[in-house]
């Protein structure tokens, strides 16, 4: 038997299994859910081994002398300290270590993560050369289609986060309507973001459908398998 | 959608039973999947980008696929992986896999390469490699922008990269000359800039699931990513580019159909809901 089959079968049990939930909540796509969730976790074991821990830990303190590295798994067994009233300073320490680790990458990730955002947002409002006749159309054009929306939609929503001030008076009315007016563009585009999920979502369906039509069932008809 | 009150036959095409939205939808994408109606795909700026961003890397440097996507997002970030791999072979750049925040992606994205490359006689090893799943979330770039075949130490079949004849002479983050982040994960992309786009100036593009991407279009206008290829559209589009339809072109018009389809619902619905509580005032009146 070509080796590929019992692959294949497995696969398409498995995926029109899971898609039983589309009838209701039923025993056989939560077994497939189960299926998936262990064999990710023994996947995960496997690759830290062979790709991982093997080589840069197992080998270097068994063959290469470098028995210091016994000490590593020590550190991590501290964890489990966490299990004991009397022991718990123990975990602490090396869960201190690993909050300080994240909260360090975090520092150093902020600036350059944010500051170009920063300085993007600031943008031209005319121009950067004099230009004349049609040049100066198309470069007006450009900037107000891409600068100055972008500066009125910026200015909009920062205003609509901006608390400080009641919506009362004639600074407060103003500020009012512009935070209106971001309210609607922040709307905008969470629709944008909802259009992009149906996409994505319709994508892994069209994805399942292919391998089901054109790998499954194309094994055994070949016209399907010629279509794909 | 807040219900109107019931008022004749207009309510019905608000209480479409869903198994009839489910049944309708499978009809479309089979049907597209069979018989398919294309529509034109034109590359968006965002991916031309990508694909200029990938034909610029210099010679003598390497590329960096970063597959950081498991099984659940692989009908977007599977055609990604595949555009990007065909458009390295295209253009004749050296390019290594590895990921570090999802163990999947070596092995899906292996697969991948590996009919691609035997269409374009690449070698594993000279053309291409796979450096595997690295354990270790950012710490594993934080390692790798200063010693990258120490970082790595074996690749995926297990061999010391030191030993693939592409990887002489690279030595740390100044021998890539781009990485390409194909994820469906948040927060992969900003870990990058953060620790080697931003600190080391390493050109970054990236390719996301369409959920996320909406979030990192800034992020190209900032120049932070050099490029970004959006879902499937993505990948359909660097195969324009590429001028080899692939899987992405394949399932874009079952997409566009879906769509249509939905939208039909859509409108069909809040017409519905408008007309219902239109002939209710009328008859309140």
């Amino acid at each position: 038997m070509n080796p590929e089959v019992p692959v294949l079968w497995a696969a398409a049990i498995a995926t029109l299994g899971v898609y039983t939930i589309l009838y209701r909540e039923n025993p056989i796509s939560r077994l497939f859910e189960h299926v998936f969730v262990g064999l990710a976790a023994g996947y995960l074991i496997l690759v830290t081994w062979t790709q991982n821990l093997e080589a840069k830990w197992w080998a270097p303190m068994v063959h290469q002398g470098r028995w210091q590295w016994i000490f590593a798994p020590v550190i991590g067994l501290l964890f489990y300290f966490i299990y004991s009233r009397r022991m718990l300073w123990m975990a602490r320490l090396v869960m201190g270590l690993v909050f300080g680790t994240a909260a360090g990458y975090t520092f150093r990730q902020f600036f350059p993560i944010n500051a170009p955002q920063i300085t993007a947002s600031f943008k031209p409002l005319r121009p950067d050369l004099p230009v004349h006749g049609r040049q100066a159309l198309d470069a007006w054009g450009y900037v107000i289609l891409h600068h100055w929306v972008f500066a009125i939609i910026l200015f909009t929503v920062l205003s609509y986060f901006f608390f400080s001030v009641p919506h009362e008076g004639r600074f407060g009315r103003a500020l009012g309507r512009s935070s209106m007016a971001g309210r609607w563009f922040l709307m905008i585009a969470f629709g944008a973001m909802f259009g992009n999920t149906v996409m994505a979502r319709l994508s892994l369906f069209i994805g399942r459908v292919q391998f089901l039509l054109f790998a499954w069932l194309g094994h055994y008809i070949p016209w399907l398998a010629s279509r794909g | 959608m807040a219900q109107a009150p019931a008022t004749g036959s207009w309510d019905h095409l608000q209480k479409m039973p869903r198994y009839a939205i489910y049944l309708l939808l499978a009809g479309v994408v089979l049907w597209q999947l069979l018989a398919p109606i294309r529509f034109p795909i034109v590359p968006s700026s965002t991916t031309r980008d990508v694909y200029k961003a990938i034909r610029a890397v210099p010679e003598n440097k390497l590329i960096i696929i970063s597959v950081d996507w498991d099984a659940s997002t692989q009908a977007e970030t599977g055609p990604q992986t595949a555009a990007v791999i065909r458009a390295c072979f295209e253009s004749g750049k050296r390019f290594a896999l590895m990921n570090w925040s999802t163990p999947m992606g070596a092995k899906l994205a292996n697969d991948i390469a590996q009919p691609i490359a035997e269409q374009y006689h690449a070698t594993y090893g000279v053309d291409w490699c796979n450096w595997g799943f690295k354990f270790g979330g950012a710490n594993v770039l934080m390692a790798m922008v200063k010693n990258i075949p120490e970082t790595m130490g074996n690749d995926f079949r297990g061999k010391p990269v030191t030993s693939l004849p592409m990887m002489k002479g690279v030595r740390d983050i100044k021998d890539i000359g781009l990485v390409v982040e194909v994820t469906g994960l948040a927060g992969v992309t900003e870990a990058w800039i953060g620790l080697v786009q931003g600190p080391y100036q390493t050109p970054l593009t990236a390719a996301y699931t369409a959920v996320m991407a909406p979030g990192y279009y800034a992020y190209t206008d900032s120049g932070q990513l050099k490029g970004m290829l959006v879902g499937v559209k993505g990948a359909a589009e660097m195969e324009v580019l590429e001028r080899k339809p692939g899987l992405g072109s394949a399932i874009m018009s079952a997409q566009s159909w879906g769509h249509i389809l939905i939208l039909t619902l859509i409108i069909l619905g809040n017409a519905g809901y408008l007309l219902a509580r239109g002939r209710a005032r009328r008859e309140r009146a």
